[in-house]
């Protein structure tokens, strides 16, 4: 009998691996590329570029700030999700099972549409705050998998001893489990990061001025299709992968202190 | 410090207990207990249920019937706080789970400050005073992860005792050590014994259990088949089962 094989399927933006130091990598071309072209369209071509891109300046704002936002109330969530994924108690756990089925089964834009409208229409609420509402409560259900499966990297017996020194579940969790849990925990926290910025991307169909939107405003208008979309998608670009670089610096890190 | 005072009301009363984990019988209806100062060593084959009855007794493992009274209370009634009797249930584990992410110092005083409200300052002179004891002062800002395993043992031990517990478990502590290191860590055991600290012991350091036990008791397919001091096991055991166990492991 053949042994059942898993593969190790990355997320879109590719991290950079620690063997992978050298000049020539992926990130490295791709950096230099983007940035370069960038460079080289907004000070060579600067009609029509320099004027697309102080259009789309405060679109790259918005976007940071839904990003953030909604990171923050997503790991929030998540970490209630996670815990509740984890609970003994039956009901606890059901609910928490359930909230992550059901959002990873709505593609996300369908959420956004659907949260955005009915917070829209039953609470009044502010465009930018439906979006980030709507992001997190996606995203929180994946952000809980990612702490479920920090705290189930802790060994059995790291419970074992709290439990036996006289601290109880609550304790246990937050004293001995998640300050451990975190080192596990942040790398894919990074991860989710860069790709909740991406899928920003899709609140421009409802009213938030991000940067995408921002770039429909200036075509629509301009007819620049072609040129507006270059600079944005280079941008995101540029964007996600200092940020991929980022989380990879802090992987290496963190392992390097948990070596010692 | 009192050496063995005389046998009064059982401190740890284990009653008819039985555990199963699926179909296995890990503990058929057993019954021990210990008095106050007391050294009892559990022998017994791979699998005999050792661990499981120790474990019961702190609550790390919930049996299916029978009581287990520790210290007047019966850890099962419902009015019972199971985390504050597990506070005079200091417990030593075969891997020794240290909290890496705490110095050893901290690893020592967590417990203290957070569950018996002691004061920083205190519980840091508590600390220095119990690593004194176990022969590593010198470690105590250090992670765990920094220490041998012998040290490590040590520290556990130490942790377990910052809780000042009224009875020490014990689960195969020098199990996991490297030969050279288990002297340092029994040595520990035997000045804590020499001390008056009530012990329940699942070891196979038959020398150990020879100089400190006041009882040795024998565990087989989750029952215990014998029990009785050190000079009648290891002179003339009775049953058939402790005589091959012996033999197999002296
Ligand atoms: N959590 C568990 N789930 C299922 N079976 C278990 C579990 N814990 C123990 N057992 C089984 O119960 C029996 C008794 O286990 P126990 O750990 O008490 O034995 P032991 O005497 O301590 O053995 P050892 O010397 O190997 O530590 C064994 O057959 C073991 O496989
Ligand atoms: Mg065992």
């Amino acid at each position: 009998m053949n042994e059942a094989r898993t593969i190790d399927v990355g997320e879109g933006a590719a991290i950079p691996s620690r063997s992978d130091w050298g000049l020539f990598n992926a990130w490295t071309i791709s950096i230099t590329g983007a940035v370069g072209a960038i460079l080289y369209l907004y000070f060579f071509q600067s009609t029509p570029y320099k004027r697309i891109a102080h259009y789309v300046a405060d679109g790259i704002i918005i976007t940071f700030q839904v990003t953030i936002m909604s990171i923050l109330c997503a790991c929030c969530i998540g970490l209630v999700v996670g815990l509740g994924r984890v609970s003994k108690n039956k009901a606890v756990n059901l609910a928490a099972s359930t909230y992550v089925e059901v959002i990873r089964g709505i593609p996300l834009l369908v959420q956004l549409f659907y949260i955005y409208y009915a917070l829209g229409r039953l609470l009044n609420v502010h465009d930018l705050t439906a979006a980030v509402i709507a992001m997190s409560v996606c995203y929180g259900a994946y952000m809980g998998e990612v702490f479920r499966a920090g705290i189930t990297s802790i060994d059995k017996g790291q419970t074992e001893a709290a439990r036996s020194l006289g601290f109880n579940t609550k304790q246990t969790m937050f004293l001995v489990i998640l300050p451990q849990a975190w080192h596990t925990i942040l790398p894919p926290v990074g991860n989710e990061f860069i790709a909740l910025l991406k899928d920003t991307s899709l609140v421009s169909i409802l009213a938030v001025s991000d940067l995408l939107r921002r770039g429909r405003e200036i075509s629509s208008e301009s007819f620049l299709y072609f040129e507006t979309y270059t600079l944005v998608a280079l941008i995101y670009l540029v964007i996600t992968l200092i940020l991929s670089k980022g989380v990879s610096i802090m992987e290496a890190r963190l392992s390097h202190y948990a070596r010692q | 410090m009192p050496v063995n005072s005389p046998p009064t009301a059982p401190i740890v009363d284990i009653r008819h207990v039985s555990k199963s984990f699926g179909a296995l019988k890990a503990l058929n209806n057993v019954s021990m207990s210990m008095s106050l100062g007391e050294k009892v060593v559990i022998i017994g084959p791979s699998g005999s249920g050792k661990s499981t009855l120790l474990r019961s007794i702190n609550k790390l493992e919930s049996v299916d019937s029978g009581t287990i009274i520790v210290d007047g209370q019966d850890i099962n009634a419902p009015a019972t706080d199971i985390n504050r009797l597990r506070m005079e249930l200091g417990m030593v584990f075969q891997s020794f789970n240290l909290f890496p992410h705490k110095t050893v110092l901290q690893n020592l005083t967590l417990a203290p400050i957070k569950l018996k409200g002691m004061g920083q300052a205190e519980a840091d002179e508590m600390a220095m005073r119990l690593l004194d004891k176990v022969g590593i002062r010198e470690k105590a800002h250090v992670f765990p992860a920094k220490l041998s395993g012998g040290q490590q043992q040590r520290v556990a031990i130490a942790r377990a005792l910052a809780m000042s517990p009224k009875i020490m478990l014990f689960d195969e502590p020098t199990s996991a050590l490297d030969p050279e290191m288990i002297g340092e860590v029994l040595d520990v055991m035997v000045k804590l014994a020499k001390e008056g600290m009530t012990m329940a012991v699942v070891t196979h350091e038959m020398g150990f259990a020879r100089e400190v036990a006041d009882r040795v008791v024998f565990m087989d397919h989750g029952a215990i088949v014998e029990e009785g001091t050190p000079e009648h096991f290891f002179q003339n055991p009775e049953h058939e089962r402790t005589k091959l166990f012996l033999s197999q492991i002296l």
